[in-house]
């Protein structure tokens, strides 16, 4: 079995599951600290919004360690079903 | 680090860095400037044939008696404690047509007491240069409407996130020879390396809050739309009602607005207040705001924080953007993410901070730049050419014309609001012309004389045009006819920019000296390689 190598070869799959599903996830885990955290009010509506660009930005950044474009959507949309099943069931 | 991951973020860095560095630069320098919005606009802010504001205690007297000539600025005024340039009558406010949104332009008028003790209304064509300035930043120089430019920065925001993390990857294992080290000497490329790593090593934690700072001013409506959908199940709207209770009648006599402000000062000692804001509308009755600076604390607009105040009672209302009063915590956390990014905390000394801290990270989209060129010329010259290819003659023109041409506009454009009004009539349609036909020209000249001979030349150019702007103030000090005006106080204005002007005349001198001694297969060479004669 060869060693696996890293190559910028397949950055368009990878780096468009991180702007696409990145972008899905952030807002799927922004929206969870929404609901299941405490407090309310501007504050909190604002804060939950702030959230999304740190972790979007998070994982385009490094998206690129996936070892290839299909991995990258594999693993993020994983993570968004789980994340978007866990938000439907804990709707208000 | 496994040099196959670093190789590989290499070459993600290279890419997202070239798509991304020159609409960065222009963000960042721009941006720079902008560190000095207030001190900007009454530099260039024209004065106005007006009384002097009466005293503060007769106020009431200035409001009552505007009100009773001009009913329609009831709406919205505003009351300047200190009147200056940039806001020359204690009372002001806009007339908008009727019918016109709240985004439209509207003349603006201010109002004072005359000797005689009857108001004294002029209209205030005062100037948006700043404003100006601010967009370049805001929309990275796209002339685009707001709505179209603002995602097409947040994309490149996230490009320059991906440039951040894959950059600091990339310089990680070689972190601790790399560091302290900035070699100068016959090996361009590695100085460049160096300055760039440098600058961006140090500079990280501040990059890190300006992109992710941008992202959310690139896409707040969309964050804030499918959290609408997803978290709040379309009830968005009524939240941000929530706990909110609005009661429009008036309950007793309205504090006279010298009252109201002692009011103000003795709920908050370090808050110097800068200005009252009076509004009225059927929703929400009569409401004033208290807007000013505390230095020793976080603002959450670029230049003030403000507080609601009881018009009839003085007390405050609301203090969630109050410096130093927010209540504990979402409030405060929020202000510190606007005000990392404005630089609005601290007082001068951290404007003077984020200057630099602007102009360096413009330095280090630059000296990307400069390494993907040298970087192309060394791996072609491997490959046996000994011109250059024609990707790096263009980025060589690009780099060279952008960046110098948006330096160049500004200074220009900021020089000509003492020259422009009076003389044609939409002011600041000129002045986003001159910037935008400076910027044009310089790229045109970059790829007409080649990145080399425009490199020096475009220096000295934007050095000129910086000299403008002390030289306009100086021209008006000295009273020539037709020169506009010269504030004493906004000299440090004038100072800074003869300072950039000194600054871009001793790079351009280097430029020069470069063409002249550096390798000729370089884009930095050429001229000389044309020049020397066939033997």
């Amino acid at each position: 079995m060869s060693t696996f190598e890293y190559t910028s070869r397949d950055w368009f799959g990878k780096a468009s599951a991180g702007l696409v599903l990145g972008f899905g996830l952030a807002l799927a885990l922004s929206s969870l600290f929404a609901i299941l955290a405490p407090g309310s009010g501007g504050g909190k509506l604002q804060v939950t919004m702030w959230m999304a660009s740190p972790i979007w930005v998070t994982i385009l950044g490094f998206c690129f360690l996936f070892r290839s474009g299909r991995a990258a959507w594999g693993w993020l949309g994983l993570a968004n079903g789980i994340a978007f099943g866990v938000l439907a069931a804990v709707q208000p | 680090m496994r040099t196959d991951v670093v190789r590989m973020y290499k070459d993600v860095h290279t890419w997202v860095g070239i798509i991304s560095g020159l609409a960065l630069f222009i963000g960042f320098y721009a941006g720079a400037i902008t560190m000095f919005e207030t001190q900007v606009q009454r530099w260039a802010s024209p004065p106005v044939a007006l009384s002097p504001a009466p005293a503060i205690e007769r106020t009431q007297e200035l409001i009552d008696k505007t009100l009773a000539a001009r009913p329609q600025a009831e709406r919205q005024f505003q009351i300047t404690i200190s009147p200056n340039a940039e806001a020359p009558a204690r009372m002001m406010w806009l007339e908008r047509a009727p019918g016109a949104s709240r985004r439209d332009p509207a003349p603006v008028f201010g109002s004072t007491l005359a000797a005689d003790g009857s108001v004294e209304i002029v209209q205030i064509v005062g100037t948006e240069v700043a404003q100006i300035v601010d967009v370049l930043h805001q929309q990275v120089g796209l002339p685009l409407d707001h709505e179209i430019a603002m995602p097409i920065m947040g994309i490149i925001c996230l490009l320059y996130g991906i440039a951040l993390v894959s950059g600091t990857i990339v310089l990680l294992p070689s972190l601790v020879k790399d560091l302290f080290a900035v070699r100068v000497g016959k090996n361009l490329k590695r100085m460049w390396l160096d300055t760039h790593n440098v600058l961006g090593l140090f500079s990280l934690p501040f990059h890190i809050v300006i992109c992710l700072t941008a992202v959310v001013f690139a896409f707040h409506d969309q964050f804030y739309d499918v959290q609408n959908k997803i978290a709040y199940g379309g009830n968005l709207a009524a939240k941000w009602e929530e706990g909110e209770h609005h009661d429009p009648a008036p309950r007793g006599p309205v504090i006279p607005a010298d009252e109201l402000l002692r009011s103000v000062q003795a709920q908050a000692p370090g808050f110097r207040v800068d200005s009252l804001r009076y509004g009225k509308d059927d929703e929400h009755g009569l409401t004033v705001s208290a807007w000013g600076e505390d230095p020793a604390y976080g603002h959450r607009a670029p230049t003030a924080g403000w507080v609601e105040v009881d018009p009839y009672t003085g007390k405050f209302t609301e203090t969630d953007y109050m410096p130093g009063m927010q209540p504990a915590g979402f409030m405060p956390t929020l202000t510190s993410f606007f005000s990392l990014h404005f630089g609005s905390f601290g007082g001068p000394p951290v404007r003077w901070a984020y200057f630099f801290m602007g102009l360096a990270g413009a330095m280090l989209f630059y000296t990307g730049n400069l390494l993907w060129i040298e970087s192309r010329r060394k791996k072609e010259r491997k490959a046996g050419a000994v011109t250059q290819s024609r990707s790096t003659i263009v980025m060589g023109a690009l780099t060279v014309g952008v960046t110098l041409g948006c330096v160049a506009g500004i200074s220009l454009t900021i020089a000509a609001a003492k020259w422009l009004p009076g003389r044609v009539g939409d002011v600041a349609a000129w002045h986003s012309w001159i910037y935008y036909l400076t910027f044009l020209a310089a790229i045109g000249w970059a790829f007409a004389r080649g990145a080399a001979r425009a490199g020096w030349e475009l220096l000295a150019f934007a050095g000129a045009m910086t000299l403008l702007i002390p030289i306009t103030s100086l021209l008006a000090a000295a009273g020539l006819p037709g020169t506009g005006w010269s504030y004493r106080h906004t000299i440090l204005v004038d100072l800074t920019a003869l300072a950039g002007a000194a600054a871009l005349f001793w790079m351009a001198r280097i430029a020069y000296r470069r063409v002249e001694s550096g390798p000729r297969d370089s884009v930095w060479g050429e001229a000389k390689a044309r020049a020397v004669p066939q033997a």
